[in-house]
C-alpha cells in the first residue's frame, strides 16, 4: 500500500542524505530482505536530525554569544535605546591609556597592556618549560615516571583557578614579599605570571608530549647514528621537526592565559592606573616597577566591576565590549591554531 | 655499547649532554615538587579549620565561625543539573559528529565551533549567561541561570569526549550489527554507545571536576548568596557554591575569619578533586582491563 506518507518516509530527509557518504552502510545491499517495522523506520529516518541538532545547537551558541556581546557592548560607542549614558568614539576606548570612569576617560588600553603582559611573562616561563618537560616524558623518561608526570600534570589541570587564587593570596604573595622586597606587597604582574604559568603549563606539557610522540623514529635513530648524543639529536632534530605542534602548544596555552580570570584577579591587585603608579615609583629599577606594581587586566577589570556598575551605564557596557574583545582573541587564536594545522599537513 | 662503534662525540658534546639530561630531570622534578608544595600548603592550611561543625554550620555573613553546609549542596546540585543539561545534548552533537557528519564541510565546520566553545573563556560565558538568562529571561541570579551557562563550559567537553569514544568502536562491531539487521540507530544505541560508555563515563567525571570548580561563571549567574533554608532544591534561589565562596570571602573582606574560612574550603575542595581524580585513574584502569 504505497500511499503518500510512505513515499515521504522513503525518501531521503534532506537534500544531503548522511548515509550516502558512509562506507558502512554503502558495502551493504541495496534493499534489505528484511524490514523493520514502521516505528522503526520512522525513528531511524528522524533521529539523526535530532542529532544534527544537538550539533546545530552549539553552531549557534558561538554565534549566539558573538551576538549578545556585540549587542551590548555596542552601547558604549551607539546611542541605542535604553542607553541612559553618554556614548564614546572607539578612539578614545581603544587608542587610550587614561582610564578614570568618574571622569568620564575610559581609555582600556591599560588592561589590554595588562593582559598581554601577564599573558606574555606567563608563556615566557611555560612554553620553554612546557616543551622541555614534553621531550622529557616521550624521550627521556622510564615508563614509571611517564605515568607520574602524566597524573602530576592531570593533577595540576585539574585545580580549580580560585584554588591557585588562594595559594597565591596566602603562600606565595606573604613569602615573596618576605623574602625579597623587604616586605614590601607582592602583588603585580610577577606573581601573576607564575600562577598562570604553572595553570596552562599542563595543556603546553600534554600537546608537545603527543608532539615528540608521534614523529618517526627514524628522525631520532638517523641522527644518532651519525654519531649525535641523545641531547644533539633533541635540539637539532625533534624540536625543529616538532615546531609547529610545538607553536600550536604554545598557542593553545595563550589561549587559556589570555582568559583566565579569578586566579589572576585575586593577585595582581586590581589597579587600573598602574601605568601611572609604575611611572611615578622611582626608588627601584624598572624592571622590579614592572614585576611588582599592582596592576589589572581585561579579565580583572571584569570580575572587578561586572558587580558594581548598573545596567545601560556606558561603563558597564563597556564592560561588555572588553568580553567581546575576549571572545574575538579567543575566535583569532583557534583560528591562528588551524592555519598551524594547515601547515604541518601542507 | 657495542664495541664497534669507533666514532664518540666530542667532550664538549657529551657534557652537554649529560647536563641537559640531568636538566630535563631537575624540571620534571620540579613539577612535581611545585604540586607538592601545591597541595601540601593547601592542606596545611585548611587542617585545623576542618571539623564536622565547619562542614556542617550555615555560612555567617558578618560574624566568625561560619561554616559551608549550604555551599556544598550548592556545589553538588548545580554540577548535577548542569550536566543532566549537557549531557543529552553533549551525547547527540558527539553522536552526529561522529556517525552521521562524514568526513566533510560539515564534520570541520562543527569541529571549528567545538574548538571555539572549548576555549572560550569562562568570564565571557558568564557574560553571555548574564545577559540572556539573569537579565533578559529575568531569572535573577539563581540555581537555574548558573545551571544552564555552566551547561554551556560542559557541552563541548562531552561532545569532543563521546566524538573520541564512539570513534574508538571497533567497525567489526558495527558491521556485525548491520549485518544482524539492526538499523543505524539500533546500532548505535545498542552496540556502539554501550561499547563507548566508560570512556564517556571517564570524560564525564572530569567535566564533573571542571564544572565543580568553576566560579567565575557562577559569581555572574548563580550569585553569591545562598538560601538560607538547607536543603533547598528551589531553581529560583541563589546558589553560592565552594568555588564561588572562597572568592567571594576572601575579596568581600566583611568576614572577621575570612582566611580561615578560605583556607577550610580550599581544603574541602582540593580532597574532593582528589578523589575525583583516583576515581578517573580506576575507570580508566576498568576499561583497560575490560578491553584486554
Amino acid at each position: 500500500m504505497p500511499d503518500a506518507s510512505d513515499t515521504l518516509l522513503d525518501a531521503p530527509p534532506c537534500a544531503s542524505d548522511p548515509t550516502r557518504e558512509s562506507p558502512v552502510v554503502e558495502s551493504l545491499p541495496k534493499e534489505p530482505a528484511f524490514r523493520h517495522s514502521r516505528l522503526q523506520r520512522l525513528a531511524d529516518r528522524w533521529s539523526h536530525l535530532l542529532f544534527l541538532t544537538c550539533g546545530l545547537l552549539v553552531v549557534a551558541l558561538i554565534g549566539g554569544i558573538l551576538y549578545f556581546l556585540a549587542a551590548r557592548g555596542a552601547g558604549a560607542f551607539l546611542p541605542l535605546a535604553g542607553n541612559t549614558d553618554k556614548v564614546l568614539t572607539l578612539k578614545e576606548v581603544f587608542l587610550s591609556a587614561d582610564w578614570d570612569p568618574n571622569s568620564g576617560k575610559f581609555g582600556i588600553l591599560p588592561f589590554i597592556a595588562g593582559s598581554l603582559s601577564v599573558t606574555g611573562l606567563a608563556l615566557l616561563l611555560a612554553a620553554p618549560t612546557g616543551i622541555l618537560t614534553g621531550v622529557f616524558i616521550a624521550k627521556l623518561a622510564p615508563g614509571w615516571m611517564k605515568t607520574l608526570m602524566r597524573q602530576v600534570m592531570d593533577l595540576l589541570v585539574g585545580i580549580p583557578s580560585v584554588v591557585y587564587g588562594i595559594f597565591g593570596l596566602m603562600v606565595v604573595l606573604p613569602w615573596v614579599s618576605g623574602k625579597w622586597l623587604s616586605d614590601s606587597p607582592a602583588a603585580g604582574f610577577a606573581v601573576s605570571a607564575a600562577i598562570l604559568a604553572v595553570m596552562i603549563v599542563p595543556t603546553i606539557v600534554s600537546l608537545s608530549t603527543d608532539a615528540f610522540e608521534s614523529l618517526p623514529l627514524a628522525l631520532e635513530e638517523g641522527s644518532q647514528a651519525l654519531g649525535s648524543t641523545r641531547w644533539q639529536a633533541i635540539w637539532h632534530v625533534l624540536i625543529p621537526a616538532a615546531r609547529p605542534r610545538l607553536l600550536t602548544a604554545t598557542v593553545l596555552g595563550l589561549g587559556r592565559a589570555i582568559g583566565e580570570a579569578m586566579a589572576i584577579q585575586m593577585v595582581i591587585g586590581n589597579n587600573p592606573q598602574w601605568i601611572a603608579l609604575m611611572r611615578g615609583a622611582t626608588d627601584q629599577t624598572p624592571v622590579l616597577r614592572f614585576l611588582f606594581t599592582p596592576a589589572a587586566t581585561l579579565t580583572t577589570e571584569l570580575v572587578q566591576e561586572l558587580p558594581n556598575t548598573a545596567a545601560g551605564s556606558t561603563w558597564n557596557n563597556l564592560l561588555f565590549a572588553m568580553g567581546l574583545l575576549l571572545y574575538l582573541m579567543t575566535m583569532g587564536i583557534i583560528l591562528a591554531t588551524r592555519r598551524l594545522g594547515r601547515q604541518r599537513n601542507a | 655499547m657495542p664495541a664497534a662503534i669507533s666514532y664518540r662525540p666530542r667532550r664538549l658534546s657529551r657534557v652537554t649532554d649529560r647536563v641537559m639530561r640531568l636538566a630535563l630531570w631537575g624540571l620534571a622534578l620540579a613539577f612535581i615538587a611545585v604540586l607538592a608544595v601545591f597541595v601540601g600548603a593547601i592542606l596545611k592550611q585548611g587542617w585545623p579549620v576542618l571539623n564536622l561543625g565547619f562542614l556542617t554550620r550555615m555560612p555567617e555573613t558578618l560574624d566568625a565561625g561560619g561554616g559551608i553546609k549550604p555551599e556544598i549542596f550548592n556545589s553538588l546540585y548545580l554540577v548535577a543539573l548542569s550536566l543532566a543539561i549537557s549531557l543529552p545534548i553533549g551525547l547527540g552533537a558527539g553522536i552526529y559528529m561522529a556517525e552521521y557528519a562524514g568526513q566533510g564541510r560539515i564534520l570541520r565546520f562543527l569541529r571549528l565551533c567545538i574548538e571555539t566553545l572549548a576555549a572560550t573563556p569562562s568570564i565571557v560565558l558568564a557574560l553571555f549567561g548574564m545577559i540572556v538568562f539573569v537579565q533578559m529571561m529575568g531569572w535573577s541570579f539563581s540555581i537555574r541561570s548558573g545551571a544552564v551557562t555552566l551547561a554551556l563550559l560542559n557541552i563541548p567537553v562531552i561532545t569532543r569526549v563521546t566524538e573520541v569514544s564512539l570513534l574508538a568502536v571497533p567497525r567489526e562491531l558495527k558491521e556485525a550489527s548491520y549485518g544482524l539487521g539492526a538499523t543505524r540507530l539500533q546500532t548505535i544505541l545498542k552496540v556502539a554507545l554501550p561499547y563507548a560508555a566508560t570512556g564517556i563515563l571517564t570524560g564525564l567525571v572530569l567535566t564533573a571536576g571542571r564544572a565543580f570548580g568553576e566560579s567565575a561563571i557562577l559569581v555572574f549567574t548563580a550569585g553569591t548568596n545562598t538560601s538560607q533554608t538547607f536543603p533547598d532544591f528551589r531553581l529560583t534561589v541563589p546558589g553560592e557554591t565552594l568555588s564561588v565562596h572562597l572568592w567571594y570571602v576572601t575579596s568581600d573582606g566583611t568576614l572577621p575569619d575570612a582566611r580561615e574560612i578560605a583556607a577550610g574550603t580550599a581544603a574541602v575542595m582540593i580532597v574532593v578533586l582528589l578523589v575525583l581524580n583516583l576515581s578517573v585513574r580506576f575507570l580508566d584502569r576498568f576499561i583497560r582491563r575490560r578491553t584486554r
